[in-house]
């Protein structure tokens, strides 16, 4: 796994794309899983997907009512799933393995039935 | 002659992008209330969607992301959440605004009722977007658009005095009646520089494969291209200035507009300066219903792109399905095409600051960027204009309430 040496979660991880290996765009980083243990350096352990996660972003009901009307779904994909960071966070297996991409794959039958599609 | 030829379809593809109906309603409008003395405000828009156009292809070329992806990376998932309405209300308005310039054209081409011709118009779109590449609904659009040329020629055949247009270049405010021509200024520059130009056009780079490699046509697209855009304000607001403004006609219509080019030239002038709205208007309604579906797409991270096909990028489809008959329904109720395009300009110019500043931020991030980050120039001009467009956004609403939306 080859990463930058520094990375600003912020500004390099979070709310960034996520990429399978076939260069399918499946979700955003709504939000990471941190390991914090006294006396050592946090460690990112997760990337979070999905509308679940948004509540955390927008505090209140604005953030309840956003994580509702997505579906309130979220998928929990382990650090160590992350094959490289770069303007894009590139996941190591494919979208459809990592229960990612959902929403599209649920959407795929009905524009699939439409004529020349 | 394969770079001319790629370099051409730019041009093409930026004429057709930035000329549209909020262009052609706001020059023509200010050309006939202030004459020539607005020209100014053209050159600093078209200045100001350079820069920024320019910035988001570069961008798109090298790290492969779009205007969205970058608000939503910059600006966090609360406050781009903000951008995202914003810039989707606008983004709608403005479609709305351009099926009624279709079918307003098409009445005036056919003579047949507008309420039989917004189907008309959404079949028409729907086709086009259903089956051609993407590559040729440029084309097509950017071709026909040409024929605003015509526009061009109206103006050197009405024999203007050329020494007020000359000094319309330079910046000035209307002592008489400044609060009217402050409003104009706001609207030109939104018209000019209108957010979805630069979702358009980043996603665009995107979807045509470019690479650091087309940077150069990157450059030469932004410039010629919207210098030519520019250039056709000029002879719309040229043409209005030496024929409305002494006659004393305020154009409440799109048809009007097209009257500044059969005076000089006829029916041959009528006829290409209705074709080259359509299609100018018609390519601008794809543009904005394509870049409701990036925006949202890039925002929660969904597949898009029509290189993509309909069936892989299932929501993006949907997305701008769906809002091309919302618009069609919208346009459909009777509402006036005009009135919608001015209050979709004066939001946008409300939105512009939410969508440019992100931009500038990550044309900034060497670690994104590496040696193509923004150089002293871009920055400078960058910043510049984000102040310019700060203005803009602050002073756009109260001066439409103020002004009775120019009518004084």
């Amino acid at each position: 796994m080859s990463r930058p040496k520094a990375l600003d979660l912020a500004l390099g991880v979070l709310d960034h794309q996520l990429v399978d290996p076939d260069g399918r765009r499946c979700g955003k980083v709504d939000d990471l899983e941190l390991e914090v243990t006294i006396g050592e350096p946090a460690r990112v352990t997760a990337v979070l997907v999905g509308p679940r996660y948004w509540h955390a972003r927008v505090r209140g009901p604005v953030g309840r009512l956003l994580a509702r009307l997505g579906g309130g779904g979220g998928v929990k994909v382990a650090w160590d799933g992350v094959e490289r960071v770069t303007s894009a966070v590139e996941l190591a297996r494919p979208a459809s393995e990592l229960g990612l991409g959902r929403g599209d794959d649920r959407f795929r039958p009905l524009i699939g039935r439409l004529p020349w599609a | 002659m394969k770079a001319i030829f790629q370099v051409a379809l730019g041009i093409l593809a930026a004429i057709g992008g930035f000329v549209d109906i909020g262009d052609l309603v706001f020059n023509v409008a200010a050309g006939a209330e202030f004459g020539f003395s607005l020209l100014w405000v053209v050159v600093v828009g078209v200045v100001g969607i350079i820069v920024y156009s320019e910035m988001c292809g570069r961008v798109a070329a090298v790290s492969k992301r779009a205007v969205f992806d970058a608000v939503r990376e910059r600006l966090g998932f609360g406050v781009g959440l903000v951008a995202l309405v914003a810039a989707q209300l606008v983004t709608f308005l403005t479609l709305a605004a351009e099926v009624g310039g279709i079918a307003i054209v098409l009445q005036l081409l056919s003579n047949l009722p507008f309420l039989a011709l917004v189907p008309l118009a959404f079949i028409g779109l729907l086709a086009a977007i259903w089956f051609l590449e993407f590559e040729w609904i440029e084309r097509l659009f950017g071709y026909a658009g040409l024929c605003l040329i015509v526009f061009v020629v109206a103006a050197i055949k009405l024999e203007p005095d050329w020494g007020s247009v000359a000094h319309g270049f330079v910046p000035q405010i209307d002592t008489g009646d400044p609060l009217v021509y402050l409003y104009f200024m706001v609207g030109l520059l939104g018209a000019a520089m209108t957010p979805y130009e630069v979702y358009f056009y980043s996603s665009g780079a995107i979807e045509e494969g470019w690479t650091p490699k087309d940077l150069g046509l990157n450059r030469l697209n932004t410039v010629i291209g919207y210098g030519l855009g520019g250039l056709l304000s000029f002879a719309l607001m040229i043409t209005a200035g030496a024929l409305f403004l002494p006659q004393g006609i305020q154009p409440q219509l799109i048809g009007t507009v097209a009257l500044g080019a059969e005076v000089p030239l006829g029916q041959v002038g009528l006829l290409l300066a209705l074709v080259g709205i359509l299609f100018a208007v018609g390519g601008a309604a794809i543009d904005t219903c394509f870049s409701f579906a990036y925006n949202l797409a890039q925002f929660f991270g969904w597949e898009w792109g029509k290189y993509r096909g309909p069936a892989r990028a299932p929501r993006f489809t949907l997305a701008w399905l769906v809002l091309l008959v919302l618009a069609c329904c919208v346009i459909a109720t009777g509402i006036d095409p005009v009135m919608l395009t001015e209050y979709a300009v004066i939001f946008s110019a409300v939105a512009l600051p939410l969508t440019y500043l992100p931009i500038l931020l990550v044309a900034n991030d060497r670690a994104y960027m590496r040696e193509y980050a923004n150089g002293r120039l871009a920055n400078v001009f960058g910043v510049v204009y984000l102040v310019v467009i700060l203005f803009v956004a602050l002073a756009a609403i109260p001066l439409m309430l103020i002004t009775n939306m120019g009518q004084g």
